[in-house]
């Protein structure tokens, strides 16, 4: 059931987009706890220093995804201003 | 009696104008805005600018407000050349709007000037029926329908998140959904992926996936992809969508599908499920932050179960 919750969640967030009503979840992370049955929301914030899309980029194609491996391993330059997330859970499972 | 000539001239005299690039460059821009086509529905659905609402001039006072409730917010109107809307414009300022503004040579200068235009398919009586819930929220409307319609959205999964996605954009009328997955349905499968049913054991996903949203909307063109997504089909796969929504289930595709939306400028809508928590977010390119900013570096593995 969960993957229902938050699939559909997309699925709204999707229609919002597309049709450029309401307050996408742009610089929101949206988090479900099934077992508390509770939603809260964190701000994100861009990160300066991120490899991808900070002021001094360094993935500027997908050349890394290549040789299956390094795909993830570009870590963000440090340093800086904290970033994101409080405390971002890796989750996977889909 | 005043003759049309001098009316118009004194039309003018307190309307702003502005041409086509000016309009262009305010829609770019994202202020707000109400643009109104102000002609009647034939002229509007044979050609009109996207961003459009259509209040024929005849209904103009009537209907504004339910389209503008600032009277402060700027409003910019057009009709075929320019001179029914200023006449228009003038009575709106009359009403009490304060930022009224008249597209200079209308939409047929819009139109020579290159710049976009969209025209409507008619909907069928069947689709007027299917979407009329559609119809009266405010939001979506006729106009928003037509837009879903014409939307294509790339679904990255056809699995626990990719199911009601996809179920439910079909429903809504998302005209194109393109469907890619991998893998073949198992029976471990069925207790969360709700695009497959019992019979589809052994069955590409996306088949599968693809004759259900067929059954629920047949207006909707599904391009099933079997496959997965790579670093070699990913760039060529979503230049085709308006939208990416990612229902992958590993950390290697978030990247891949991360960096290469944040590349071409799509959008991706990223949702992930672990055991009894999930989360949603939407990575905007240029508007916010992407997955990379949030998870710099995945966690290690053996951390998380794929």
């Amino acid at each position: 059931m969960l993957p229902g919750v938050i699939g559909t969640i997309q699925a709204t967030e999707a229609v919002k987009v597309l049709l450029g009503i309401g307050e996408p979840l742009i610089g929101r992370l949206l988090t479900y706890d099934a077992l508390g049955m509770r939603f809260r929301e964190v701000k994100l914030r861009r990160d300066p220093n991120c490899p991808l899309c900070g002021g001094s980029p360094t993935i500027k194609d997908l050349a890394i995804h290549r040789n299956g491996g390094a795909a993830c391993d570009v870590a963000s330059n440090g340093g800086g201003e904290a970033v994101g997330a409080s405390k971002p859970v890796a989750r996977a499972g889909g | 009696m005043k003759t049309l000539k001098e009316m118009i001239t004194e039309a003018r005299q307190v309307v702003p104008e502005e041409g086509p690039a000016d309009l262009q460059r305010r829609l770019k821009s994202g202020e707000p805005l109400a643009l109104i086509d102000v002609r009647d529905p034939d002229e509007y659905r044979d050609g009109h600018i996207e961003a459009a609402t259509n209040i024929s001039r005849g209904f103009l006072e009537f209907r504004i407000a339910g389209v503008v409730s600032d009277p402060a917010m700027p409003i910019v109107l057009y009709c075929q050349t320019g001179l029914r809307s200023v006449l228009a414009a003038k009575a709106l300022k009359e009403l009490g709007y304060q930022h009224v503004i008249n597209l200079v040579g209308g939409y047929q200068k819009w139109a020579q000037s290159g710049l976009p235009t969209v025209r409507e398919m008619p909907l069928t009586p069947d689709q007027i029926q299917r979407y009329s819930r559609h119809f009266l929220l405010a939001q979506v409307g006729e106009k928003g329908q037509r837009r879903l319609l014409r939307s294509k959205v790339l679904l990255i999964g056809a699995g626990g998140l990719g199911s009601p996605t996809a179920l439910y954009l079909a429903a809504a009328g998302v005209g194109t959904i393109g469907l890619m997955d991998g893998d073949v349905v198992d029976v471990t499968n069925l207790q969360r992926q709700i695009l497959h049913t019992t019979a589809d054991i052994g069955k590409p996903k996306v088949e599968s996936g693809t004759r259900m949203l067929k059954a629920l909307n047949p207006d909707v063109n599904v391009i099933p992809l079997a496959g997965r997504i790579t670093v070699d089909n990913v760039m060529d796969t979503i230049k085709d969508y308006d939208l990416i929504v990612d229902g992958s289930d590993n950390f290697e595709t978030r990247y891949l599908v991360n960096d290469a939306c944040y590349l071409a400028g799509k959008t991706n809508v990223h949702g992930s499920i672990f055991q009894f928590e999930g989360m949603a977010t939407v990575f905007a390119p240029g508007e916010g932050p992407c997955y990379r900013c949030l998870y710099p570096t995945p966690p290690p593995p053996g951390l998380v179960p794929s």
